[in-house]
């Protein structure tokens, strides 16, 4: 898929679920103030928060934004760097394999389960789907031409 | 392998070793984390532990929080209100000695209020400040020092990204870290205050004096920063008194600088996906990270490394004061070669239970490795926010920038081991307001 569609289109999907974020906890308050509380609004929001918060993932690694101390990496010749550099896409690729597996295993253990949310039953299933190919996607992005592309 | 403080301690210096090397933060803390777990417990907990834990962060309702102050935080960006809130506060102090500098200083603490970032806060006035300041004839050290120094309040006044990620970490309410922050953040202005008062006392030339603005002018000046000052007192207000929580008051604030982004004809469909994409960026940046240190911390705790630890410097029997001006050595130390997130997510899951059997407060400690985690960012060789100003000023060398931060950094001493003996500092108003 071309990079620059897949960046608008988690743009505004998970901005528009960090949207969806802010309106239904500014309903809740200003409902709880009015005495007609929004029932369930912590769970619309805790599913919404892991769209825009999967989304923000992939866009931060997609710009090789990830937070670093780079005092000793920035004083490197640039063939060094290059290595470090290959290492680390490795090593971002090792770990988000681990994640993958891990919610996998826990997503497999718990597919018959049914869990849903406990007021307004929101099925779990198509989240822990979600985190997966969230990490599906950040582990291809991860093994895609490592080290070819200076970090930010 | 069998759990051991040993392996522990093993673990923080790889990680260290790791950081240092610049692997991104958030990749090390989890990499580490697992490779411990693995070692320790065994690869199948270890790859369950952590598919939980990425769950359970992801569907966090308190750290859906981050995201939505950091566009509240974006969104007045859109709204241009740094420029504005510097406005303001030269013309109300310019024409003094120095006014400009307090001005700076007082500019970052309201751009902090809406921003949780100090690097973002030094960023943003050091644009708007220091070419100001140059132009009006003060020294480049002075210049340059108060809006590095200044900067640092973006971390400290509520809302603090760090200590949402602080309260995440060590399971503190973040509306009681914020109410806490509160003072420290005030005291902390003021003392760079008194740093600019007793600079341009010693060094008149340093800071000339310039003509008073007129009332009109001043009136105009507030007039424009009206509408976010509101929003800020009601989001801060709303946390302290405990009338909303701080997720609601991050959403409140968003939708409010959403609101005065529209109102003043500054909102359209490009502004709001910059203001989105930049809030992902930054989200996915702090996700990431957290996600890392919950394993880290997971493998810590395994090891014992904490209590071996607390029993040594027990052992020394200092007290809880010595003990602690100790810690703040060490972190200053370790803070001299770590960013800030790194240094707080390395030392939060082995000094808090130190801290709880020193009989010590969660919250107090929040704001003090906070304020602890400030110090390092205007000291070299890290000093993000000298290198931030340095981009804004090129043409100052980072040696007088360093020059002009080194009388704040005086004060950030002093200020730090005020709130090591008088903890009230830091607890007085949570418990005043019974929080």
């Amino acid at each position: 898929m071309n990079l620059s569609l897949l960046r608008t289109m988690l743009v505004w999907i998970s901005g528009g679920a960090l949207l969806i974020a802010m309106v239904v906890d500014t309903l809740a308050m200003f409902g709880r103030a009015l005495q007609f509380p929004l029932i369930g609004s912590i769970e619309i929001i805790q599913a919404v928060v892991l769209i825009a918060a999967s989304g923000g993932l992939i866009i931060t690694t997609l710009d090789h934004a990830h937070a670093r101390v780079r005092l000793v990496l920035d004083r490197l010749p640039s063939r060094w760097r290059r290595r470090f550099e290959t290492l680390y896409a490795v090593a971002a690729a090792l770990l988000f394999a681990a994640l993958l597996a891990g919610s996998l295993w826990i997503t497999a253990d718990l597919w018959s389960g049914y869990e849903e949310s406990e007021i307004l039953r929101i099925p779990y299933r198509p989240l822990r789907l979600a985190v997966v190919l969230a990490l599906i996607v950040l582990l291809v992005l991860a093994l895609r031409r490592p080290g070819t592309r200076e970090s930010r | 392998m069998s759990a051991q403080p040993l392996t522990g301690l093993v673990g923080v210096v790889a990680l260290l070793a790791l950081l240092l090397a610049g692997m991104p933060i958030g990749f090390a803390l989890g990499l580490v984390g697992l490779a411990g777990l693995a070692l320790t417990l065994g690869l199948e907990p270890a790859l369950i532990k952590s598919g939980v834990l990425v769950f359970e962060t992801l569907t966090r309702y308190e750290l859906g929080t981050l995201p939505l102050f950091m566009l509240m935080a974006h969104l007045c960006f859109v709204a241009k209100a740094s420029r504005d809130f510097f406005d303001l506060a030269s013309r109300l102090f310019g024409h003094r000695r120095g006014g400009l500098a307090i001005a700076s200083v007082a500019g970052c603490a309201g751009f902090g209020s809406i921003n949780g970032s100090s690097l973002a806060t030094t960023a943003t006035m050091g644009l708007v400040a220091v070419p100001e300041m140059r132009e009006r004839g003060y020294a480049d050290t002075m210049a340059t020092g108060s809006v590095a120094a200044g900067g640092t309040l973006g971390q400290m006044i509520p809302p603090s990204g760090a200590l949402i990620v602080f309260g995440i970490i060590a399971e503190q309410s973040i509306g009681v870290l914020f109410t806490a922050a509160i003072v420290p953040g005030l005291t902390q202005m003021l003392s760079y205050f008194l740093v600019i008062a007793l600079w341009v006392v010693l060094r008149p030339e340093a800071a000339p004096q310039l003509a008073r603005s007129s009332w009109s002018e001043r009136r105009a000046a507030l007039r424009r920063v009206i509408d976010i000052g509101l929003l800020v007192m009601t989001v801060t207000g709303g946390i302290v008194l405990g009338w909303v929580t701080p997720s609601e008051a991050a959403a409140l604030g968003a939708a409010g600088a959403l609101v005065i982004c529209v109102l003043r004809g500054r909102m359209n469909g490009q502004a709001l996906r910059g203001a989105l994409e930049d809030t992902l960026r930054t989200s996915g940046l702090i996700y990431l990270v957290v996600i890392g240190a919950l394993i880290f911390a997971a493998f810590i705790s395994v090891t014992g490394l904490t209590d071996a630890i607390g029993a040594t410097i027990g052992g020394f029997g200092f007290g809880p004061v010595g003990t602690m001006l100790l810690v703040a050595v060490f972190l200053l130390l370790i803070g001299s070669v770590l960013d800030g997130l790194a240094l707080m997510l390395l030392t939060t899951p082995i000094l808090l239970p130190l801290v709880a059997d020193l009989g010590l407060s969660a919250i107090w400690f929040g704001v003090f490795l906070v304020r602890a985690m400030e110090i390092g960012f205007v000291h070299p060789p890290m000093g993000l926010n000298l290198y931030v100003i340095q981009g804004v000023a090129p043409e100052v060398s980072l040696g007088r920038i360093f020059k002009g931060v080194l009388p704040f950094l005086a004060a950030d001493l002093l200020h730090l081991v005020l709130l090591v003996v008088f903890p009230v500092i830091v607890l007085g108003l949570p418990q005043w307001l019974g929080r």
